[in-house]
């Protein structure tokens, strides 16, 4: 009797707090949320004015004949775009980046996953590799691309040298000036020295892959290729979806590698899109047509990246 | 339910120190964005700081920038020079639209692609205090009648663009220096069957290219000179870029048959080094006196001679230098320094300095043609470089021809610097020599439209 007293006591306490005055509102801007605006505000303004609002003016830019210096220029309408889309040097520049931009996030990952593969099987020692793998990230791409100038130099580079004491003069080529192979070498450099983000992610991913699927798969019979195409590929699809999306992007916009090797020559050949819009837009005072050449990389880009990433997440599973 | 004072009490202060800390480094970042145009007033208020900005691609005009900048800084007693060299390999118009984009101009501008600049509003007059003491034809007015730019070597056009050869090497295989365009081919034939290299030419930087390209096209170009200029006729369609194809021949057959391998990656420093190193017996230059002082530098026994590719008939055809127009160069003072008197008054300080006779001697001194200055009879000319004479002997060459050839119209730069890539890919094989005409006359068409607008 006590006990249904007690509890008719709290459910009318309940009811009595259910029906009281409304809960107190937080208020809308209360000291927790001004705090995290005062810290977001001006990181969003300097993006706005860095960012955002040039992007904007390039669009406008685009439509003008501005050189970049005067203080006037002319609405010319869709003349740049036209030029551009008719221009045999842009699309030269589009080839080169798909094969470097594509190239290089395909070989990039590839290459990160077998070492990440490597990492992950070690028991000694994993901190000081993840290091060495890690370190050639660390160095810029201006100077990394300086460095293989050096060693790539036709006449006085270490490699055509080290070839010509070998006994291998046959093998010395011209590597930064063949018009044949200036690409390939180019798509070389940029595998060469990135990587090292690549692989820390894929190699994160793997450490959080289950084990126990591995096991059970391990059990049933599945062996090391099988484990790792049933098990493994699927469960780090968010991470290729990851780094093959930063690659891509990493890879239209290559520009340091090409400025400090070739200048985009021998000729026109190892042009870039993003080479071509700072060689006419900056140095032939063409600002307008750089402009418009710029739009045209950034619609590229979006629409690759989302076409990529649609393909991608289809492949992901949630663990 | 009653918190513990004691967990809250950390948190507001912990904010607080956060907010002071972040509004102290935008402060100091905003702090950091702001700096005086051109230059400065000196802490201790009686001396004007001004910025000097200048391409250091040649080794000789940066010892000489620095050494007059000393000497300049050591006598002044209203200003100081400061030093604003462009990196190695800056692309000079990304370098001064930075400058003009940041509203970060020095004081002093070496100076290209100078009309566009001009045209924009961009560049200071030059004061008749500072021409007065160049010889009349060393400095022109732009259209509106005003100095922008005044030289910074002697005007001895593209005397400086020439073949640098080994003296001793053709004392050894009793070889001369070319009369004739056919002596030329001849002495490329004869140095091959030797079984040595004759010719390094670079094509790495772009530029390099026109060092053999130039006197090649220097015939063609002479004969337009009283007509208005070659490419101001072409772009007018008074003259084609067709005209070119000949010597476009001549270029592609020495560069299979006789230039030195790697040419298309070898930058125009290595070429010093291809020379010495016996690598080539003959290199493409630009740089005038400043090679055979680099070449000295680095052997100071290497017996260098130059000369310049003659025509069929012997005549050896220089470009004049442009005093005025796109393809002018100089030095000049930036319009945001001349809306500063102090700025203005120590930069023409500096200019009637550097065309003092002390300035031209230390020039000389260092191996660089000093300025044509009014009182050039009072400089002490330097030829006790390897190879000097040769340089000075052409001066007084009954068979040097100058000719003009300044573009005057703005886009200019933009047809030039499309023609050397288009040639360098034409020289590689990349494309037929007809293919670099068409394309070359395509891109003269639409720029000339374009600085008409």
């Amino acid at each position: 009797m006590t006990d249904v007293i007690d509890r008719d006591a709290a459910a009318a306490r309940t009811v009595e707090v259910a029906s009281a005055a409304p809960p107190r509102r937080r208020p809308r801007f209360g000291r927790g949320r001004l705090a995290t605006l005062a810290f977001v505000v001006p990181a969003l303004g300097v993006y706005l004015l860095m960012v955002i609002l040039p992007s904007l003016q390039s669009l406008q830019l685009s439509l003008t004949n501005w050189d970049g210096i005067s203080g006037a220029y002319d609405y010319i309408g869709l003349k740049n775009y036209q030029e551009i889309l008719g221009s045999g040097r842009f699309w030269n520049a589009v080839k080169n980046t798909l094969i470097l931009g594509l190239g290089s996030a395909v070989i990039i990952n590839v290459v990160s996953l077998v070492v990440a593969l490597m990492l992950d099987r070690l028991t000694h020692l994993q901190g000081l590799f993840r290091t060495l793998v890690y370190l050639p990230s660390l160095v810029s791409a201006f100077i990394m691309a300086t460095i293989w100038k050096y060693v790539l130099n036709y006449n006085f580079g270490i490699a055509n040298t080290a070839l010509r004491d070998l006994g291998l003069p046959t093998w010395v080529r011209d590597w930064l000036g063949d018009s044949s192979i200036v690409v390939w070498v180019i798509l070389f450099i940029i595998c060469f020295t990135l990587g090292g983000n690549t692989t820390l992610i894929y190699l994160a991913n793997l450490q959080s892959v289950p084990q126990e699927l591995v096991e059970a798969a391990r059990i049933d019979g599945a062996g090391g290729a099988k484990v790792f195409w049933n098990v493994t590929w699927p469960m780090i699809a968010g991470a290729v979806t990851v780094n093959m999306t930063l690659a891509m992007i990493a890879g239209w916009v290559i520009f340091d590698q090409v400025l400090v090797l070739t200048s985009g020559g021998p000729g026109f050949v190892s042009e870039t899109m993003a080479f071509f819009i700072y060689k006419v837009g900056f140095g032939e005072y063409r600002a307008g047509f750089g402009s418009a050449a710029a739009v045209v990389l950034f619609i590229v880009v979006i629409a690759s990246t989302v076409l990529a990433n649609a393909y991608l997440r289809k492949r992901e599973i949630q663990a | 339910m009653q918190y513990s004072s004691a967990r809250t009490t950390g948190r507001p202060v912990l904010r607080r120190v956060v907010t002071v800390v972040a509004g102290a480094a935008v402060a100091a970042l905003a702090l950091a964005g702001c700096s005086g145009a051109g230059g400065t007033a000196d802490a201790g208020g009686s001396k004007t700081t001004i910025r000097f900005l200048y391409a250091t691609g040649d080794e000789t005009w940066n010892t000489v920038v620095d050494s007059l900048v000393k000497d300049f800084n050591k006598n002044s007693t209203t200003t100081t020079v400061k030093l604003d060299p462009l990196p190695a390999g800056s692309d000079y118009a990304t370098a001064l639209k930075t400058v003009d984009a940041t509203g970060n101009w020095p004081a002093l501008v070496d100076m290209r692609d100078t009309l566009t600049y001009v045209n924009a509003g961009k560049l200071g007059t030059i004061p008749k205090e500072v021409t007065s003491l160049l010889q009349p034809d060393a400095f022109a007015a732009a259209k509106d009648g005003n100095v922008y730019t005044v030289p910074y070597s002697a005007l001895n056009g593209e005397l400086g663009m020439n073949v640098i050869y080994d003296k001793d090497y053709f004392k050894a295989h009793k070889l001369s220096v070319p009369k004739t365009y056919d002596d030329f081919i001849q002495l490329l034939k004869d140095i091959k069957a030797n079984g040595d290299a004759p010719l390094a030419t670079a094509a790495a930087e772009v530029w390099p290219s026109d060092q053999l390209w130039k006197p090649l096209a220097a015939p063609v170009f002479a004969k337009y000179s009283d007509k208005g200029g070659f490419w101001n006729d072409a772009a007018e369609g008074k003259a084609s870029v067709e005209e070119l194809k000949a010597p476009l021949e001549q270029l592609k057959m020495i560069t299979d048959d006789y230039v030195l391998k790697g040419w298309q990656s070898t930058a125009d420093a290595q070429t010093t080094t291809l020379l010495v190193n016996k690598q080539a017996v003959m290199a493409t230059s630009s740089a005038g006196l400043g090679r055979l002082m680099d070449i000295q530098k680095v052997d100071p026994k290497f017996n260098a001679g130059l000369f310049i590719i003659p025509d069929e008939n012997g005549r050896i055809n220089v470009l004049k230098n442009s005093v005025v127009g796109d393809s002018a160069g100089g030095l000049a003072i930036s319009k945001q320094a001349a809306g500063d008197k102090k700025q203005y008054a120590s930069s023409v300080e500096f200019l009637k300095y550097f065309y003092s006779v002390g300035a031209a001697n230390l020039m000389e001194k260092a191996g660089w043609i000093s300025p044509n200055i009014a009182d050039s009879a009072k400089v002490k000319h330097n030829d006790s470089i390897p190879g000097a004479k040769d340089y000075f002997a052409l001066l007084k060459n009954p068979n040097l021809h100058w000719y003009e050839n300044a573009p005057t119209f703005s886009t200019f730069s933009s047809v030039n610097t499309f023609f050397r890539q288009a040639r360098i890919e034409m020289q590689d094989g990349q494309t037929s020599i007809d293919q670099t005409i068409e394309k070359t006359q395509t891109e003269l068409a639409a720029q000339y439209a374009a600085a008409k607008k």
